[in-house]
């Protein structure tokens, strides 16, 4: 973004606050239901002076990482291997595409059943979830490999390793880091999905309660802190994505 | 025993070379019972009709293929795999990586090999410089233009100095004036390295301007129907294009080629 356009950016943002602010002490906006930003912002400060919700934060924010790192892994293996293996791609690639379109929450009551109301039963729900769109970016990025690159390899003599490594691997990596960040927004939903459904602690779990208790200064003050974390990951891989992907873009 | 050309070594041979494809059950001959040598430091040109196994003819020599019958040769050694300290090859497309530099892309050959990373910059500078492209070492193949992307790959199929540089219509997909600046620079190249180049075309005149020699193949399955010898004087020059003898040659490959098409 230019210069000019993050300060129109900027300036729409304030004008949204400050609009609100107004609305409110107007009376046109129900404060009781959307309370003022000068009320969510000393909730905000308060709700991030109590250890009890930073523990929540840290709960959830393990959940997430524990699950993006056991999906991105194994996520990508299975996709790679439906891609190079034609028998297994052949049966199971039809499945997956099904799966892909089915919501997960509906799978939501079979987990708690399985694993209880647990940490490990949102680390399990959010793998399943993510899992799908991280294996069909797996067979993507096999699949956008130039042939005639193994070829030119092949002629200059490389071994199987050195293909994997030279060719493979950097083609492949914009369109997997894309679908990593794409799993990643999967999961942090299904994660705090699962929070809010049933949980003894994470903040999808205080939202939960706060929202049941009409209690809108913490609702909403939960809700910039959420939003801000997961726009700030989903910027972060962003940031990465473009550096590796540079050689794709014309300038 | 290393098959000879009327006393000259042969650097390449093609001993009845015979190929064949199988598509959906079916084997569809694309190449039959070819015996060609080429001596060391020369330009052959390879034409025929489209679809007759030209490019085939060349991956079966870039040891990409073997062949269903016969042996190709390359010092006298049997080709059965690529060989990327003898051969280079450049492609219709110049296939560059497009996340490495323009240097980086041509000391990839190198790079598969383990030379070390200073070695080999040195010398992917050098083929740049030969090729016209000094000053264009950090560009990403996005940021040149489609003449200098196979300026490119020339020089990665140089630099590993191979005795053979195989050509498989590496200006096809080049507009008409590149394409014929491209071709001197090409002889310029070729008269400073001496390499043997194995050059396959559709375009006649390209054939007839750049080689030494021309191999007509037939319509499918390829067969050698003309083997001639183009005995115009070099350095070629563009006025040479109008010269009678010129298009005599090109009238004689071009009557082979029509009758193949029709077929």
């Amino acid at each position: 973004m230019r210069r000019s356009e993050r300060l129109v950016v900027a300036a729409a943002a304030l004008g949204a606050v400050l609009g609100w602010e107004a609305l409110v002490r107007r009376g046109w906006i129900d404060g009781g239901l959307a309370p003022a930003p000068s009320v969510i912002a000393p909730a905000l400060v308060a709700l991030l002076t109590r250890p009890e919700v930073l523990t929540s934060l840290g709960v959830t924010a393990w959940e997430i990482l524990a699950s993006f790192m056991i999906a991105v892994p194994v996520g990508f293996f299975i996709g790679f291997t439906l891609a190079e293996v034609p028998f297994l791609g052949g049966l199971l690639r039809p499945l997956v595409n099904f799966l892909f379109g089915v919501p997960k929450s509906i799978f939501l009551p079979v987990f708690i059943l399985v694993f209880g109301v647990t940490i490990t039963q949102k680390i399990a729900f959010g793998v399943f979830t993510t899992l799908f769109v991280v294996i069909t970016g797996g067979i993507a990025a096999v699949e956008s490999v130039p042939r005639e690159l193994l070829t030119v390899s092949r002629v200059y003599g490389a071994t199987r390793w050195q293909m994997v490594r030279e060719i493979y691997l950097p083609a492949m990596a914009p369109i997997l880091l894309e679908s990593a960040r794409l799993g990643m927004i999967f999961n942090i939903t299904a994660v705090l999905l699962c929070e809010i459904y049933g949980a003894r602690d994470g903040i999808g779990y205080r939202i939960a309660a706060w929202g049941e208790n009409v209690q809108m200064p913490q609702l909403y003050a939960a809700l910039l802190v959420v939003a801000a974390g997961a726009v700030a990951v989903n910027e972060a891989l962003r940031v990465v994505e473009a550096r590796i992907g540079r050689w794709r873009s014309v300038p | 025993m290393i098959p000879t050309v009327g006393g000259a070594k042969a650097l390449l041979s093609l001993r009845s070379v015979s190929h064949e494809f199988v598509a959906d059950g079916l084997r569809v001959p694309a190449l039959e019972d070819v015996d060609l040598d080429v001596p060391d430091g020369q330009f052959l040109a390879v034409v025929g009709p489209s679809g007759c196994g030209k490019s085939t003819l060349l991956s079966l020599i870039a040891g990409l293929r073997r062949p269903s019958r016969g042996t190709v040769f390359c010092g006298g050694e049997p080709v059965t795999a690529p060989m990327p300290r003898k051969i280079g090859m450049v492609f219709q497309e110049a296939n560059l990586l497009p996340w490495l530099s323009a240097i980086d892309n041509v000391a990839f050959p190198l790079k598969l090999r383990g030379v070390p990373a200073r070695q080999r910059r040195e010398a992917a500078a050098r083929m740049l410089a030969l090729t016209g492209l000094a000053g264009f070492e950090d560009r990403l193949p996005h940021q040149l233009s489609g003449g200098m992307k196979q300026r490119v790959a020339i020089a990665r199929g140089l630099v590993q100095d191979p005795a053979v540089l195989l050509m498989d219509e590496p200006f096809a997909s080049l507009d008409e004036q590149t394409r014929m600046v491209l071709g001197d620079e090409l002889l310029r190249i070729w008269s400073e390295t001496r390499k043997t180049v194995v050059f396959v075309t559709h375009s006649l005149s390209e054939a007839v301007y750049l080689a030494d020699r021309v191999v007509v193949l037939s319509a499918r399955p390829g067969r050698i129907v003309d083997d001639i010898e183009v005995n115009l004087p070099r350095p070629r020059t563009f006025s040479l294009t109008s010269s009678e003898h010129f298009g005599t040659l090109r009238e004689r490959i071009w009557r082979h080629i029509r009758s193949g098409e029709r077929r």
